[in-house]
């Protein structure tokens, strides 16, 4: 397999199983995902199915129990934390659902923050990415602005921007209109679409059907298992029966 | 640093926005690093800092041992042999006290001043910032009317005059010529005021000025200074005076015996004894600012709670753990910088206050201040605090798991920062508790010592000190005191008067070799020269015969009155009055006793009494007296400018000196345990209630933490008690554990100070529990006002609010 074939992200038989007191949860068992480099992604499910530790751990932020990860062709699973934060910074860009942007910086300085992280950068290259990613997200007016002044889009459109600054491999999207009205809900998710077409990755976690439909490819996660639709509606079924 | 510019622009822009954070923290790191600044500022004058001479490590003060122990001073005739035989002191020089009057106006000055060898101020290696020093030539006869002036003396009695060089001035009513001032901060002891030579090369004896003091060799009054020449080390030069003390001891059996000779480094002798008090209370204060850090350490992990989920949002966007620590670490080493600033400002203001009440001995270091040391230690310690207070919080942080944040948002980890917090509670008061017994024990100490009975009567007491010229003849000075006794018992409101050479508790001493009849065996006493009414007028009582009378002066018998201590010594099982005491002093009396009278403690009111002979003034010289009036009045100062009056009007020349009541002289003698006393119990104060504040601070967090558990708990049937009942068995069982460890680090520790205490032990048991019940109320009280706001928690509002 070439490089340019070769799957953005690759996992086989993941597993992870958190332990409080003496109880196992499973909350992923023997998931296997690819995702090509280009490609739009949803991730679908009922609370609890594991679709946020799916992301956390594609998103580098936690570890599987067991199971292989290759990101960009290499194993990334058993990576250090130091090195998965650099990882992190370089290669994956997140937007939340709640935002997530810190409120005693500026626009500015939220988009400009994982920048900030890379060693060597120098500060007119990370002006220019700031400022960049903010006019492509139409909010470059508002740079002196503190998250508290702006509205629930505007916030999520500042979020998309410093996830964009880093020029990251793949973008994760947690539930990224779960806390905005329908209009700015549409309205992210055309923004999300654009960026599809201009080439980026994405991963997307979402609960609902109308906005994974945005998606090329919809993976349905039931009780830690990646499911079909077909056997992901008779579950659903067979639960609520 | 682009990165380090702004994590401090971050950290100054967090310290703005939580204005109350910000105020509790920076006030509590002020308090403690003011507090360590202003003692580690006496600390760096006292202990650290050379004195103030060239190679000052080089200088030693020799004095004769006696059976191995020090006795401070020597001889002239061993001095003038130590000089002559010795090869490893490069300069060795004598000096004396010297008090005298200065008269150059209307109104005489009572001078401290110091008679020395001309080759004082070589050894010391210091040189007059005016004229010259003394010079050979000086020390002879007609030309010993020569004075050096100290530079306090000079700027306060001549207003600093540059002229003064050459001009006469009147020492004890004789004419002396000024030829030198010496700059600021030179005085190697109290005696500093002035330097004058002795017309015999070496000082004089203050009771035999007109004789040839280089003979004398049991008449021990010189205070000896050397400076030891280049390379040679203090073992060689102690080996040497080792050797000439016992080749003096064979030669002169009759005098030197079991003499010899021992020197302790200059620092070593001005430092003295308060060393281990200024560690002490260094390490006390240095206890109470690692409270303030736990506390402020606890302030930021309840913060770091709060923004736990920033520091998620930092971990996900690829901040790697040191550039988080960087990050943190920046923000609480501001906090302490700005902290120590406050403190810095703190320690300018309580180092003068501090001052005020030490000791003689501490504040004879005049430089003690706010110097370039003391401004690096305050910067360094605010570094140190910072990272201290600021690392466990910030490791925390760093460590937490942004995807449990994201999973859980704000309740991810909270757990093991409360266990850190319940740690650094527990530490608090275990570290408090140490400081309050240690306050507590020296509090006792105190008390037991102020409840000590010194052996006479200090209330309604005047004290003051004359001083004639020491060349006055004895007929002259019987004169002058028994006219001044007399006068100022005429004065209204006096009950009655007398004159002693040395008072108690006024520091000074005399002591007497003498012997009894047909035995071979030699005594040692104290020895006191009075008027006939000192022991009325002081309240010390007859136990025994009788007192001094007028009458003993004409009589050829010289009489004597013995203290309870020596009679019982002495004089075991008899009744000692007609006994005869003999070879007594140089002189070689025959004394009778004729009376007993109770024990007077005149060392300190801690040192039992020594064994006392009280000769009458008139059958022994004593040129300076000390005066006690008893008063009838309760102020016993109101007497003051008559009796000052009565004076002058028998001799004009001559001042009244220190003038004190009695119970300021007692005061005065027990200055360095009131300081360590008053120093310690601030300290432990404040570390209790820096505790109590910690243990507020946590309690209150933990109720809110649990106010959801709280509110179910009284929807399910809780009374309001049992909720505060909950809450301060929690805040309680922290408090328990504080204790215990605690009392057990304080049985350990204590023992540091057992020199500083009396009349208890270091495991004073009484005092453990008192401070444990003082420590176990202050506490309960920071528990009780949490709980009982969490019992005023309204369950249904608890239960929709979460």
């Amino acid at each position: 397999m070439t490089e340019a074939e070769q799957p953005l992200i690759q996992i086989q038989e993941l597993t992870k199983v958190f332990y409080t007191d003496e109880i196992e949860t499973h909350a992923l068992s023997g998931v296997h995902l690819s995702i090509n480099k280009g490609e739009y992604v949803a991730m679908s499910g009922p609370s609890g199915c594991g679709k946020s530790t799916l992301l956390s751990i594609i998103g580098l932020l936690d570890t599987p129990t067991a199971g292989r990860y290759f990101l960009n062709g290499k194993t990334v699973e058993n990576l250090d934390f130091a090195e998965r934060s650099r990882i992190r910074n370089q290669e994956i860009g997140f937007i939340f659902q709640s935002f997530n942007l810190i409120g005693d910086l500026t626009v500015y300085e939220n988009v400009e923050l994982p920048l900030t992280y890379r060693q060597k950068m120098p500060a007119a290259n990370r002006k220019a990415r700031v400022m960049e990613a903010l006019e492509r997200v139409g909010m470059a007016h508002r740079v002196r602005h503190y998250p508290s002044q702006l509205s629930g889009g505007q916030q999520q459109r500042v979020a998309v921007a410093r996830a964009l600054g880093g020029k990251p491999s793949i973008l994760l999207a947690d539930e990224p209109t779960g806390n905005l009205d329908s209009r700015n809900g549409e309205a992210v998710m055309e923004f999300l679409q654009n960026l599809h077409r201009e080439g980026a990755t994405i991963c997307m976690v979402t609960h609902d059907p109308r906005f994974a439909k945005h998606a090329q490819r919809e993976v349905h996660l039931f009780d830690g298992k990646v499911v079909a639709e077909e056997e992901l509606k008779k579950l659903l079924q067979e639960t609520s029966a | 640093m682009t990165g380090l510019l702004q994590d401090l622009r971050y950290a100054l822009r967090q310290l703005r926005k939580s204005p109350g954070f910000t105020a509790v923290a920076v006030i509590t790191l002020a308090l403690g690093i003011g507090a360590t600044t202003a003692v580690f500022s006496v600390v760096d004058q006292v202990l650290l800092h050379p004195l103030p001479y060239p190679d000052s490590d080089r200088i030693v003060k020799v004095s004769q041992t006696f059976e191995g122990i020090s006795t401070g001073d020597a001889s002239p005739a061993n001095y003038l042999d130590w000089v002559a035989q010795n090869q490893v002191f490069a300069q060795m020089a004598a000096s004396r006290g010297w008090q005298g009057s200065l008269s150059a106006g209307d109104r005489p000055e009572r001078i401290r001043g110091t008679m020395t060898t001309p080759n004082f101020f070589p050894l010391f290696g210091v040189n007059p910032m005016l004229g010259r020093g003394l010079q050979a030539g000086d020390a002879q006869a007609g030309n010993d009317h020569v004075v050096v002036l100290g530079y306090g003396l000079w700027q306060r009695y001549f207003a600093a005059d540059h002229s003064i060089v050459g001009r006469d001035i009147r020492l004890n009513g004789e004419q002396y010529t000024v030829v030198g001032v010496m700059p600021p901060n030179f005085s190697p002891d109290e005696y500093g005021e002035l330097w004058l030579p002795s017309p015999w090369g070496v000082p004089t004896h203050p009771l035999a000025p007109d004789k040839d003091p280089r003979q004398f060799r049991d008449r021990n009054y010189l205070d000896v200074w050397a400076r030891l020449k280049p390379g040679v080390m203090p073992q060689q030069a102690r080996a040497e005076l080792d050797t000439i003390g016992r080749r003096l001891e064979t030669q002169y059996p009759d005098s030197n015996d079991k003499t010899g000779v021992s020197f302790l480094p200059l620092h070593e002798y001005v430092v003295g004894d308060i060393r281990p008090v200024l560690l002490v209370l260094l390490a006390a204060v240095a206890v109470v600012l690692l409270i303030g850090c736990a506390n402020v350490a606890n302030l930021l992990l309840a913060r770091a709670t709060a923004r736990a989920k920033e520091i998620s949002i930092r971990t996900t966007l690829g901040a790697s753990r040191r550039r988080l620590l960087r990050q943190l670490l920046t923000e609480s080493v501001l906090l302490a910088l700005v902290g120590g600033v406050l403190g810095l400002l703190l320690a300018v203001v309580a180092v003068p206050s501090l001052l005020a009440l030490s000791p003689p001995d501490i504040r004879q270091f005049k430089q003690i201040g706010i110097n370039r040391e003391v401004l690096a230690f305050s910067f360094l310690a605010s570094i140190v605090c910072g990272i201290v207070f600021g690392l466990m919080p910030a490791l925390q942080s760093s460590r937490s798991s942004p995807s449990e944040f994201l999973k859980e948002g704000e309740r991810g980890s909270t757990a093991n920062r409360g266990r850190t917090r319940s740690a650094l509670v527990i530490a608090e008061v275990g570290l408090s508790l140490v400081l309050l017994v240690g306050a507590g024990l020296l509090v006792k100490s105190f008390m037991r010592l102020m409840d000590v009975n010194p052996g006479f009567d200090p209330d309604h007491l005047l004290t003051f000190n004359l001083g004639l010229p020491s060349s006055t003849d004895a007929v002259r000075q019987l004169a002058f005191y028994q006219e001044v006794v007399q006068r100022l018992q005429a004065l209204p409101g006096v009950q009655a008067v007398g004159a002693v050479s040395r008072l108690p508790l006024a520091g000074g001493n005399s002591s007497r070799s003498f012997s009894l009849p047909g035995i071979d065996k030699g005594y040692s006493a104290d020895i006191r020269v009075s008027t006939p009414d000192y022991f009325r007028a002081m309240g010390i009582p007859l136990l025994k015969g009788r007192s001094f009378s007028e009458s003993d002066l004409g009589s050829s018998l010289n009489v004597a009155i013995v203290n309870e201590a020596l009679a019982r010594t002495v004089f075991p099982g008899q009744d000692p009055i007609g006994k005869q005491l003999t070879k007594f002093g140089p002189d070689n009396l025959t004394l009778q006793i004729i009376g007993v009278v109770g024990n007077v403690r005149h060392v300190g009111l801690d040192t039992a009494p020594h064994s006392e002979i009280y000769q009458l003034l008139g059958q022994a010289p004593w040129p300076s007296m000390f005066v006690a009036i008893r008063s009838a009045t309760s102020d016993p100062t109101s007497v003051t400018s008559a009796a000052q009056n009565v004076v002058w009007r028998v001799n004009k020349d001559i001042p009244l000196a220190n003038v004190r009541t009695m119970q300021e002289v007692i005061a005065n003698s027990v200055q360095r345990r009131r300081f360590s006393m008053l120093l310690f119990t601030i300290f432990a104060v404040v570390a209790m209630l820096l505790a109590a504040v910690g243990l507020y601070g946590v309690m209150s967090y933990s109720v809110a933490q649990r106010t959801k558990e709280i509110g179910i708990r009284m929807a399910l049937g809780a009374r309001r008690p049992d909720v505060v009942a909950l809450v301060v068995k929690q805040g309680m069982a922290l408090v328990l554990m504080g204790i215990a460890a605690g009392t057990t680090l304080a049985l350990g520790m204590t023992r540091l100070i057992s020199g500083m205490l009396f009349g208890i032990t270091a495991t004073d048991p009484l005092t453990f529990a008192a401070v444990v019940a003082l420590l176990g109320a202050v506490a309960f009280l920071a528990n009780y006002l949490p709980a009982r706001r969490a019992a005023s928690v309204d369950p249904m509002v608890a239960l929709r609010y979460e």
